[in-house]
């Protein structure tokens, strides 16, 4: 029971946290004006060079990659913050079971996520003509929900590791955007150049762009499990790599005392 | 060298000082730009004709547009947070000055991305790399520069002016790079946010920028017809009075920023 409370006081606060640099009308702007143009210039750039057909496929890419913004850039910052407004020293304090402490700092930012994806494949549907009438509502429902999971386990990696960096937003800016490569978004992880390939492959949002496409075409929840298992795989590896790197920051500063200097 | 000069010059020494003593800055400002124009380049890939060269330039005018927007929409906030803000109003010398010279710095600073667009577009992509008109060019490319500098001025003071203009400032990023046709002519949007993307100075710079390299252009831009150097005059006119506006509004702005500053006192805890 103390563990949950903890877990669930982690995720409240961390979610208010945000609220110190994201004021609400920022907030609602990211949710709606972001994705939308967002969306917008990757589906204009695409149809310019390769016609309507290509739409779709943008569209959808774009839009589960929103949730990205809550679940990787929001979940650093919560590492940035933390040095800035000195609780890191608070949190590092306090008594509290480690593991809840750390997981539930991402937790509401995946229901945040599921929101702006909701959000997108509105615009999609109703401004890109993103035909959603074969999709398998419940194969679609899992993939965005296991790929917010995913990912906010992958920004709660890239968290701890940017502990031991002066500035973590910079590394939030990097991978928020290296995403949109990577990851099969805007065109398909086959055109990258072999030797970069791989890297495709340690990002469980490659794993949840193409689940998406076959969930809307129409594909069940069985015939995606495959890619489903894979992206798991890859945001548990994610998370515990976090938590370890969280575990390590904190015994190397309560060693050198060297608290926020690192 | 007239005292406005001189301002403006110490403003942007410091600024460009200022970048080198905290080079990390620069990522969070071009990294999206850059990665904008690498999947242009790879969706470009399978294409022939002018295309790439298109994604390369569209791509340069986004590190300046990300950068001023950013650098110039917190240049005030920046005095503010290192605690030179007081001295700066103090000084003789006028804010709206000492704001230009680090709007400068921070265009110019936005060129870096265009440079190592340039390079992954030459090595990664084998993009040729030629230009028509190298002198029409340097001249388009540093009257662009000018005119996102002068749109940066707005957003240094609206910042300070409006709470929301923060909102303004974060919000506006990818919008700009659609609306202003960086990497897709600006026929293929709806046509009610044609005059959105008219208003925007470095609208016609890009325009400009891409005829003095290659005339092929001419066909997708607003001056389809008209002979390409008489279509690169135009353009430069036209961002030149739009350029003139900003600078008369950033004026407005600024007396507004020091008149509060002096009669309220509050511009540093604001």
């Amino acid at each position: 029971m103390n563990r949950f409370r903890i877990f669930l006081s982690s995720a409240i606060f961390s979610y208010r946290a945000q609220f110190s640099w994201l004021n609400p009308s920022m907030w609602l702007t990211m949710k709606f004006v972001l994705s939308l143009s967002q969306m917008a210039f990757f589906v204009f750039i695409g149809r310019f060079i390769q016609g309507p057909p290509v739409i779709p496929f943008i569209a959808i890419g774009n839009a589960l990659q929103t949730l990205s913004w809550n679940t990787v850039f929001s979940v650093i910052n919560i590492t940035s913050h933390d040095k800035w407004d000195g609780t890191l020293p608070l949190v590092l304090a306090t008594p509290a079971s480690r593991l809840p402490l750390f997981m539930g700092r991402a937790m509401i930012h995946v229901l945040d996520g599921m929101l702006s994806v909701a959000i997108s494949f509105v615009f999609a549907a109703f401004l890109f003509g993103v035909d959603f009438r074969n999709a398998n509502a419940l194969a679609l429902t899992v993939t965005v929900l296991l790929t917010a999971f995913t990912m906010a386990g992958f920004g709660l990696l890239i968290g701890g590791l940017s502990f031991y960096f002066r500035e973590p937003l910079i590394f939030a800016n990097i991978f928020l955007f290296t995403l949109l490569i990577f990851c099969g978004v805007n065109f398909p992880v086959d055109d990258l150049p072999e030797l970069i390939r791989p890297v495709s492959y340690i990002f469980p949002l490659t794993y949840g762009v193409t689940a998406t496409r076959k969930a809307i075409e129409g594909q069940t929840l069985f015939d995606i499990s495959n890619f489903l298992g894979q992206q798991l795989v890859v945001g548990l590896i994610s998370m515990m790599l976090g938590y370890l790197f969280f575990r390590t920051f904190e015994h190397v500063a309560r060693k050198t005392g060297r608290l926020e200097a690192i | 060298m007239p005292q406005t000069l001189r301002v403006i010059y110490s403003a942007f020494r410091m600024a460009m000082l200022h970048w080198i003593a905290d080079p990390q800055w620069v990522i969070p400002n071009i990294i999206a730009p850059f990665v904008f124009t690498t999947v242009a380049l790879t969706l470009f890939k399978e294409t022939t004709g002018p295309f790439g060269l298109y994604a390369v330039l569209g791509g340069g005018m986004m590190g300046m547009w990300g950068n001023t927007l950013y650098s110039s929409g917190f240049a005030i906030e920046f005095e503010k947070w290192q605690g030179t803000l007081e001295e700066v109003m103090a000084a003789p010398s006028k804010l709206l000055h000492v704001i230009t010279g680090r709007a400068v710095s921070n265009a110019l600073f936005g060129l870096t991305n265009m440079v190592a667009v340039l390079v992954i577009a030459a090595l990664g992509f084998k993009i040729s790399l030629g230009i028509a008109d190298p002198l029409l060019f340097a001249v388009s490319l540093v009257l662009t520069l000018l005119s996102v500098s002068a749109l940066g001025l707005i957003f240094a003071s609206a910042f300070v002016l409006s709470r929301s203009a923060q909102t303004l400032t974060n919000g506006l990023e990818i919008p700009l790079y659609l609306i202003s046709g960086s990497m897709f002519p600006i026929a293929l949007l709806p046509f009610w946010v044609h005059p959105a993307a008219y208003v925007l100075g470095p609208t016609w710079g890009i325009d400009a920028i891409r005829l003095a390299t290659s005339q092929e252009y001419i066909s997708q831009t607003f001056w389809a017809g008209v002979d390409p150097k008489i279509a690169i005059a135009f353009d430069l006119a036209v961002m030149f009075l739009i350029t003139s506006v900003y600078a008369a509004i950033a004026t407005v702005l600024f007396k507004m920023v020091e008149k509060r500053a002096r009669t309220t006192g509050t511009l540093v805890e604001a």
